[in-house]
């Protein structure tokens, strides 16, 4: 015999609750995977017909569109790039704050200043600082006596990828070195006090007793800055834009603008979403392969 | 000899952080100053930080003509219902998952916490962008609203219920003895002791409504005079007079920064707290 549901039932009262929130989450979190998931397989193009094509969109991505995997790789080549600086320079920052020193609270509240703004609005001021005529970090070189002729710096693809570079690690040391911060302190103390008394240093100290320490912290840190590079998609739109020639298109910006057809592009819904598919299953791959990298490291060391 | 040696080093410590303290305020600092910049000062001295004549009518024209008052009104109002909906939605959804007792919970918990690994950020916009067409609602900002709100922020969902699980299970027992419903406690008791859970999930909801752009843009993208701050600079970049505005669009840029700076000066504590517990429990 089933009970009887009544709304003065607690049971019923906590899942009403959250019922409103569990149905806007499966309709915003799954209902746009199952809408790329369908249209993958079409040739539609937002209105009018949309037939079934089967593999077609994904033989077209595979062999006759080599700028996807061009921004596919650009992506990966920025999140490696500045990753390799960004995480050690937070880990770095994050070990000095954590010096009972006077003043520290001060740095940390400011060098986490730039975690708070828009990466929109980060695009568009380092897009003026790094100008070629007369920027503000051209003015800097020249006065300093490192360059004669001021630098263009959006006008070949590796120097734009350094400026995009730059502008992603300014945006995200701060919010890194944070979380370092936050591990570290959860190191009790003890433990560099009896390495004291061995008589271990700054370096053997930090490699003996804080990176294993900070190891299962530092592995989600990590995690989260690498698919988070890889999503990155505001900051390349309002930096460059893609320019030159779309060399610096990333992947979230390219099938951005195939979905909605900018930047002179065709609005292809059937065929971006098979780019979103191609993309989703790289990312979860990444996912994947570093979890279990990452694992293996754990074992070795245990 | 030992304590030279610690000045020494201390000292190395602050110049290092004195030189990352810089890194991190000049660009914002030069947005300001070069806000206060004619357009021609803009374009042939950019390599000078302070403007030779500061031109405060950039932020009259810019409120003015270029809409930005528009903007600035259509902000406050994505990030205010965006604000409200986070509270609601985080503390209702936290005391549910943390007190209630129904069947399958930890699954749709668990379920919900999954949604961290098909986040599928710029990809889902245009499948959300038509699921919004369906019931009407793509041409203005409540849908943005509805989708932040009801998309649920795992972040949140976290922090909120570690915080109510943390709140002693007497408190709602001793009610519970009086005759009030699971609802009722949530509403007379378990509210009003989430104070400083409110202030952090209203902090960290504000800092991305106010910073969105891709899910408002999509749901402007034909009607400037429903663009948010951030969506109307990028308009203004992307419109043909760009280079003759970008006085305008410094003073834009600064209107955007200045409550976002103001709130994080009186809230840091909250920020840095809220943006790192999602991190340490996930």
């Amino acid at each position: 015999m089933r009970k009887k549901l009544r709304l003065s039932d607690d049971n019923v009262q906590a899942f009403l609750m959250i019922l409103p929130f569990l149905i806007g989450f499966i309709l915003f979190s799954y209902v746009p995977i199952v809408y790329i998931l369908r249209y993958a397989f079409t040739n539609y193009s937002g209105f009018g017909d949309c037939k079934f094509t089967g593999l077609a969109n994904f033989v077209r991505a595979f062999k006759r569109d080599p700028d996807f995997w061009q921004s596919l790789l650009n992506t990966v080549i920025l999140s490696a790039g500045k990753l390799a600086v960004e995480i050690p320079l937070a880990l770095l920052l994050a070990v000095l704050l954590n010096k009972k020193l006077k003043g520290m609270s001060f740095f940390r509240v400011t060098l986490f200043l730039p975690a708070i703004i828009s990466a929109v609005i980060i695009g568009l001021i380092f897009s003026l600082l790094f100008a070629s005529h007369n920027g503000m970090i051209n003015g800097i070189l020249a006065n300093v006596g490192l360059i004669e002729k001021p630098i263009n710096w959006f006008n070949t693809k590796w120097k734009a990828m350094l400026i995009l570079g730059i502008a992603s690690v300014w945006q995200n040391y701060g919010i890194n070195m944070i979380f370092f911060l936050m591990a570290l302190q959860s190191i009790p103390q003890e433990l560099y006090d009896c390495a004291s008394i061995d008589g271990a240093t700054g370096l053997t100290r930090f490699f003996k007793i804080t990176l294993p320490m900070i190891a299962p912290i530092f592995q989600s840190i990590l995690l989260m800055a690498i698919v988070g590079s890889l999503k990155v998609c505001d900051l390349v739109i309002s930096c460059t834009n893609g320019q030159p020639g779309g060399t610096t298109e990333v992947v979230m910006t390219y099938i951005y603008k195939s979905f909605f057809g900018k930047s002179g592009r065709n609005i292809e819904v059937g065929y971006a979403s098979a780019m979103a598919l191609i993309t989703a299953i790289f990312l979860g791959i990444v996912t994947f392969v570093y979890l279990k990298a990452t694992k293996r490291l754990k074992e070795y060391e245990g | 000899m030992y304590r030279v040696k610690r000045n020494l080093g201390n000292t190395i410590v602050y110049l290092f952080l004195a030189a990352f303290f810089v890194i991190s305020f000049f660009p914002v600092f030069f947005t300001f100053m070069s806000s206060f910049k004619s357009n021609m000062d803009i374009l042939t001295t950019g390599n000078t930080l302070i403007p030779k004549h500061f031109v405060l009518e950039n932020y009259s024209k810019a409120w003015e003509l270029a809409d930005f008052s528009t903007y600035t009104k259509n902000s406050i109002f994505l990030s205010f219902f965006c604000v409200i909906g986070a509270i609601l939605s985080s503390t209702v959804c936290g005391y549910a998952f943390s007190r209630g007792t129904f069947k399958g919970k930890e699954i749709i918990f668990y379920f919900m916490v999954s949604s961290m690994f098909v986040s599928l950020g710029t990809l889902t916009l245009y499948p959300l962008l038509m699921i919004m067409k369906a019931v009407h609602l793509n041409k203005s900002l409540w849908g943005v609203i509805i989708i932040r709100v009801f998309g649920m922020n795992v972040t949140n969902l976290f922090i909120a219920r570690g915080f109510i699980t943390s709140i002693p299970k007497e408190i709602d027992e001793a009610a519970k003895i009086d005759g009030c419903s699971f609802a009722g406690i949530y509403t007379r008791i378990i509210f009003p002791l989430c104070k400083p859970l409110i202030a952090t999930v209203a902090i960290l909801a504000f800092r991305s409504a106010w910073n969105d752009y891709m899910l408002p843009m999509v749901f402007t993208m034909t009607d400037t005079s429903r663009m948010p701050l951030v969506v109307g600079i990028m308009h203004l970049k992307s419109s043909g007079d760009a280079a003759s505005s970008w006085n305008l669009m410094l003073a834009g840029t600064a209107i955007s920064l200045v409550p976002m700076i103001l709130i994080y000066i009186g809230f840091n504590r909250y920020f840095i707290s809220g943006m790192t517990a999602g991190a340490v429990k996930g």
